[in-house]
């Protein structure tokens, strides 16, 4: 079995996680096109190489990041989100923001 | 029989002598005997039939490598006699014959090996068509594998998990000098042995002229390591796989252990080949190996008169150990022109052996019913698998062969190794591990004791480093050593019997057959011959197979390759894998009293709940005075399972109303609104009610089975948006009753002074904290069961009390507990649709006539624009209500909906409703199917069709007037 | 859980001399403890007095017996103390009230059940349940593990001196009954016993 290390746990069996799909940054479901939306929702990049995922530590509920080859499937790094994610997001009624990079 | 003298016989304690039988005649053994040790220290060599020809089989490796000890126990079948400790008074038994052991009356079918070439079953008896139904009992009863014991009783097995820095594989010089160096670095070792001593080939192996050094070399190590702090050994453990990041299944005993280490070193060493001529599976042939491991482990003498074939100078080893125990060496026959070593060659002339160089055996002669070797055809190599045609023959009762080695490489061909055919070494060499994976040892291609030994340091070495502990220990260099593989160890006979695959009685001509065929694949050649496929895995015969493809294909044998190892590494039992299996379940503070109550209990998820009161036999009717003593008095029902959520904080508004379907922003305190959920395809995936407890605080009710789900994708959205907020998943800390019924207000005013509980000043979906029965609650009116009730929610702690308060207050008024069936006719009653019971993965709010439930007025939640793009395209199917007369078959869920010959949609829900004395329920059907007063067909069991009527919901008190006043 | 060994049923024993060695459960889950989880609960809990950990999945023990565990960068849990029956930890959960401070209660009495498990051999035991490495080297005095034992979640706090170590295990309530069979099954082959909580006053 796997081990993965999580930020705040440190490294853990892979049964302890749950995979919470790619990383992708939300088109702005307001502004976008239906196949834009829809490519978001449903497609995934598939890619050989690094790819960013969510992920889960069940025993704390805790959410990180992780960065993994998709060729070896080593795990090159996991992180808080906080990284990422660093200041509150806003839905207004024109447009929808996402300020995540 | 008597044994050999001290110092053979490593593993025996002479003084302990037990009684045993095999085949229903009495025999004696010695403690520490091995079943097969003690059956041939009595002269007992045949032990069992082989599988496709019943030939006479004995010992190949003595090492549990090989499927010709297969023996029955009273309880247990394929029981390998050569690794099988013996038990006093064991009664063993063959296996595989029809009449006798000895005198099987099936071994004639040796004689038709011809007409049963590999593939024979599928070509032969599929034809005419049927003709398979036929022969099928009769090859069954052919080819049986030992008798199970039915009334067998489960025994305890166990897991356990275990840690250490380095796991060393294999205790043999290798595995026992690389613990003791990274032990001696500081490192915890785990080191694991599958035999019950320490040394591996140390324990039976000649190293050196004088017969000295393996034992020597043994002591020292073995008493280093067996001494030492940081070392912990496992015997008789064998670990049956490598994954990923050195996790690995160690069984020992009825115990698997699950072992994580940082680092792995595996010193499995290699598995001693035979030599393919004609009849080199009678009893009496034996691996050099084995006739070694016989005499030094067991003290048994494994004949009178040898001969002795190798393709190595251990061979000329062996040969000595042989004579020095007093076995007649007939000769020794050198497939090489040349020992390595000349020093070997004058060492056995010197003890009269004569050395027949660039020879091999041709044939293994017996007597009538070959049930003994009695003889080998010697002949001199002319050519690659080519021999004179004439010879000299030699009486024997015991002919050793070594052809050389192979890797013992399925650990780590599991882990990610390349094995690549070294044409030069005429020997398979391994490439490519994974990190923190390190091989060692005849493993890794070391056969010299020296250079095994240096290598193993140097493997140590490297662990060490990687450990961040510091070395003590000096490297030694590793020197050229002689190639131990004759590279073509294969003499075809042109009467055949010359096997490939002992366990599956394969033949070269079978390989070769297989090939010409058009099976050119490695893997399809083991699929189509069954090469490999028996209990020994091809651990001696993927090498003479690899290389009879590769020349029959005129391929290169790296080319060719073996085919994939799978784990287990060996046998193991179901009961190891299954063994102490963890189901958790979850029970409410009440459960005790559903129980007393004669509660029958379901489970929802993994929470133990009631389904109704009283006999399994007389469910439809308890589930139906249940649901009536609601509708009519006053019932109470345990809901503590729903989930619960408490969000806090001065963004819980603007979290629930993104993800939630309807407004919360505006919700008043003291109000509940229901909440749906959809994801981000618009897929309906939970729901709930929202209760607003004050300006910053939620409480929010979600399923049973959704809320772990709903509560994670709550932290996933919110470690992206920041708000400022806490969600907390309070499902156990919080349980609940609802009591519903005409007279729940009654019963409440008993227990809840400090509540104005009128229909006025407790409105229906308000929500109040007060206190019921002294205990703070939050109390909800709902109307899930379309009666007036309260939910009341409490501490955990305290629900117990709650529940016997009502109780008790309830008495007067006749409350009686009601089960999850009878809530289900009763929302169903009121057309309220169960999340994942009346919805798919499909469904979106539109299909469920939720569109009342979603706000258009926000600018964003989960699943808008997919719920916005869903609606705009034209509906396909909706959830509608339906009827049917009491007496018409009743549809279960998953029943299917027609629309013509078409299916339209499915049934999800359906009971028989005392209250309108109709069959009721709910169905996806397609859109043109759902308006009131249509028929759907419905398709019920043993394919009866019935035309139900689709109705306007709710089927009951369609004004809701019973919940609202 | 599909135990075979349904006779494995360990009675309450009375404490006895030489019982600190031995392998013994104690079911603590009548003793109060409660959570705060906020950017402001560290400032709020050591206003109230508790010495905090300085790194989450670390634990203090407080001069009144009770112990502070960190489970995040925001969240702690506080377990009552023997000495007083956990009387200061329920007076802190009756007097805390939701306000406009980012310091939010959570109620672990109520959501988590607590066993204390004690003795030589704790590590091994845990060893049958978890597959989180419990020994003292890599689980010393003041560590915390939020993991997973025989398939349900557990806070696993080491709350033991170098010598004598125990684990204080915090697990959903409603699994109670389910996960002490659990640990009573893995206790069984260390002769675990199991004694009463009045025994540890």
């Amino acid at each position: 079995m796997k081990v993965m290390t999580c930020p705040l746990n440190g490294p853990r069996n892979i049964s302890e996680f749950t995979y919470g799909g790619e990383f992708k940054q939300m088109p702005d479901p307001q502004t976008c096109s239906d196949a834009e939306w829809a490519d978001y929702v449903f497609n995934s990049e598939d890619i050989l190489g690094v790819v960013r995922e969510w992920w889960m530590h069940n025993p704390s509920s805790y959410w990180f990041l992780v960065e993994r080859h998709t060729g070896s499937d080593e795990i090159l790094r996991t992180f808080d989100p906080k990284e990422v994610f660093n200041a509150r997001v806003e839905f207004t009624a024109v447009t929808a923001k996402e300020t995540a990079r | 029989m008597s044994r050999l003298p001290a110092p053979m016989g490593l593993l025996i304690d002479r003084n302990q002598p037990l009684d045993f039988s095999f085949d229903g005649k009495p025999y004696q053994g010695l403690a520490g005997d091995s079943i097969a040790s003690a059956l041939l220290a009595n002269g007992r060599f045949l032990l069992s039939r082989s599988f496709k020809y019943h030939r006479p089989r004995g010992p190949l490796t003595m090492a549990g490598q090989d499927a010709n000890t297969l023996v029955q126990l009273q309880s247990e079948p394929n029981v390998l006699a050569d690794s099988h400790l013996l038990e006093s008074g064991v009664q063993v038994t063959g296996q595989n014959f029809n009449g006798s052991l000895d005198n099987d009356n099936d071994a004639y079918l040796g004689k038709f090996s011809k007409f049963m070439p590999v593939g024979f079953y599928y070509r032969s008896f599929y034809k005419p068509k049927g003709a398979w139904k036929l022969w099928e009992p009769i090859i069954r009863k052919k080819a049986g594998l030992g008798v199970l014991d039915l009334k067998f009783q489960p025994e305890y097995y166990d897991k356990a998990y275990l840690f250490a820095d380095l796991a060393v594989i294999g205790a043999g010089p290798a595995g026992l000098q690389a613990a003791l160096t990274a032990a001696n670095a500081g490192a915890k070792v785990l080191l694991i042995e599958q035999q019950p001593v320490l040394g591996g080939s140390l324990t039976y192996a000649r190293f050196d002229l004088e017969g000295n050094r393996a034992q020597t070399l043994r002591r020292e190590l073995v008493d280093a390591v067996e001494g030492h702090a940081n070392i912990r050994v496992l015997k008789k453990a064998t670990c049956n796989a490598w994954f990923t990041d050195n996790y690995l299944p160690v069984i020992q005993n009825k115990r698997m252990y699950k072992v994580r280490a940082t680092q792995c070193l595996i010193a499995s060493g290699s598995f001693d080949q035979p030599v393919i001529f004609r009849n080199n599976d009678l009893p009496g042939v034996m691996l050099t190996s084995a006739a070694q491991r016989l005499m030094k482990l067991y003290a048994v003498k494994p004949g009178k008169r040898a001969v002795v074939l190798t393709g190595n100078d251990d061979g000329y080893l062996a040969a000595l150990d042989l004579h020095d125990q007093g076995v007649e060496v007939a000769a020794l026959v050198d497939m090489r022109n040349n020992p390595a070593d000349r020093a070997l060659l004058l060492a056995l002339e010197r003890r009269g052996i004569v050395c027949h160089l660039g020879s091999t055996v041709f044939e293994a002669l017996h007597e009538k019913g070959m049930r003994h070797v009695s003889g080998a055809d010697i002949r001199k190599i002319t050519g690659l698998g080519q021999v004179a045609s004439s010879g000299l023959v030699l009486d024997c009762d015991l002919l050793c062969m070594s052809g050389g080695y192979m890797p013992v490489y399925q650990l780590l061909c599991q882990a990610g190794g390349k094995l690549a055919y070294d044409d030069q070494l005429a020997e398979f060499t391994l490439s490519g591990l994974p990190k923190n994976l390190t091989v060692a040892g005849s493993a890794h291609g070391y056969h010299a004791l020296d250079n095994v030994l240096a290598d193993a340091i140097h493997a140590a070495a490297e662990i060490v480093v990687a450990l961040n502990l510091e070395l003590t220990s000096k490297p030694l260099a590793t020197r050229p050593e002689a190639q131990v593989n004759f590279p073509w160890p294969i003499f075809p006979h042109p009467k055949g019997k010359d096997f490939v695959d002992f366990d599956e009685d394969l033949q070269v001509r079978d390989i070769i057959n297989a090939t010409k065929i058009g099976y050119r694949d490695i893997q399809l050649v083991k699929r189509y011959s069954t090469v490999g496929m028996g209990p020994s895995q091809g651990r001696h015969s993927a090498l003479p197979t690899a290389r009879l493809v590769a020349a029959c294909t005129q391929r290169g044998i790296s080319e060719t390759g073996v085919t994939t190892a799978r784990p287990p590494f060996e046998a193991e039992k179901l009961a190891h894998v299954a063994g102490r299996a963890f189901d958790p379940y979850r029970q409410t503070p009440m459960h005790k009293r559903h129980m007393d109550a004669g509660a029958k209990m379901m489970p929802a998820g993994i929470w133990q709940r009631p389904a109704y009161y009283g006999k399994a036999s007389e469910r439809d009717a308890c589930m139906q005075a249940e649901a009536l003593h609601v509708r009519n008095k006053v019932g109470i029902i345990d809901v503590s399972t729903l989930g619960g959520l408490d969000v806090r904080g001065p963004d819980a508004a603007e979290l629930l109303n993104r993800l939630y379907t309807f407004a919360f922003l505006k919700q008043p305190i003291g109000r509940s609104r229901y909440a749906l959920m959809t994801n981000e395809h618009g897929v309906v995936i939970d729901d709930g009610v929202c209760a607003r407890f004050g300006e910053n605080h939620f409480y929010v009710t979600a399923t049973t089975s959704g809320v772990d789900r709903i509560y994670q994708q709550m932290l996933k959205w919110n470690a992206q948006w920041r708000l400022n907020v806490d969600i907390a998943n309070v499902t156990a800390a919080i349980s609940a009753v609802n009591v519903a019924g005409p007279d729940s207000r009654k019963v409440l005013e008993k227990v809840c002074q400090d509540l104005d509980l009128s229909a006025e000043g407790f409105p229906y979906l308000g929500v109040r904290q007060g206190t019921v029965a002294g205990i703070k609650t939050r109390l909800l009116r709902v109307g899930f069961v379309g009666e007036l009730g309260y939910e009341i929610h409490v501490p955990a702690r305290h629900a117990l009390k709650l529940w016997d308060a009502l109780m008790q207050a309830g008495q007067a008024f006749d409350i009686r507990p009601f089960g999850v069936e009878a809530q289900r006719l009763l929302r169903l009653e009121k057309g309220h649709v169960i999340i994942s019971q009346d919805t798919d993965g499909m469904t979106h709010p539109a299909e469920i006539d939720m569109g009342w439930a979603v706000s258009r007025t926000k600018p964003f939640f989960v699943g808008r624009r997919s719920v916005d793009i869903l609606e705009a395209q034209p509906q396909k199917r909706k959830l509608v209500g339906f009827t049917l007369p009491r007496v018409s078959p009743r549809p279960l869920e998953g029943h299917l909906v027609l629309s013509g010959a078409d299916i339209s949609g499915n049934v999800t829900s359906c009971e028989y409703s005392q209250s309108l004395d109709k069959i009721i329920g709910l169905a996806y059907a397609a859109f043109d199917q759902s308006q009131p007063g249509q028929q759907i067909p419905i398709r019920v069991e043993d394919g009866v069709i019935v035309h139900a009527t689709v109705v306007k919901l709710p089927f009951f008190d369609p004004e809701n007037q019973r919940q609202e006043h | 859980m599909s135990s075979l060994n349904t006779e494995s049923h360990i009675e309450p024993a009375p404490l006895q001399l030489g019982t600190l060695e031995q392998c013994t459960l104690v079911d603590l889950t009548e003793l109060p403890r409660v959570g705060f989880r906020g950017q402001q609960s560290a400032e709020y809990l050591q206003a109230r007095g508790f010495t905090l950990p300085d790194a989450p999945n670390r634990a203090v023990t407080q001069a009144d017996g009770s112990h502070v565990a960190r489970l995040s960068q925001t969240e702690y849990l506080i377990l009552g103390s023997l000495q007083d029956r956990g009387e200061r930890i329920a007076d802190e959960q009756a007097r805390w009230e939701l306000d406009h401070s980012a310091n939010y209660l959570l109620p672990r009495e109520d959501s988590h059940a607590w066993l204390q498990l004690s003795g030589v051999c704790i590590a091994e035991v845990m060893a049958k349940l978890c597959g989180v490495d419990l020994r003292c080297a890599a689980f010393p005095p003041g560590a915390v593990a939020q993991t997973s034992a025989a398939r349900i979640n557990v806070i696993v706090i080491n709350l033991g001196s170098k010598g004598q170590a125990a684990f204080q295990i915090l697990f959903d309530r409603a699994s109670l009954e389910y996960f002490k069979d659990a640990v009573l099954d893995a206790m069984a082959e260390f002769d675990g016993q199991v004694l009463e909580i009045e025994a540890l006053q």
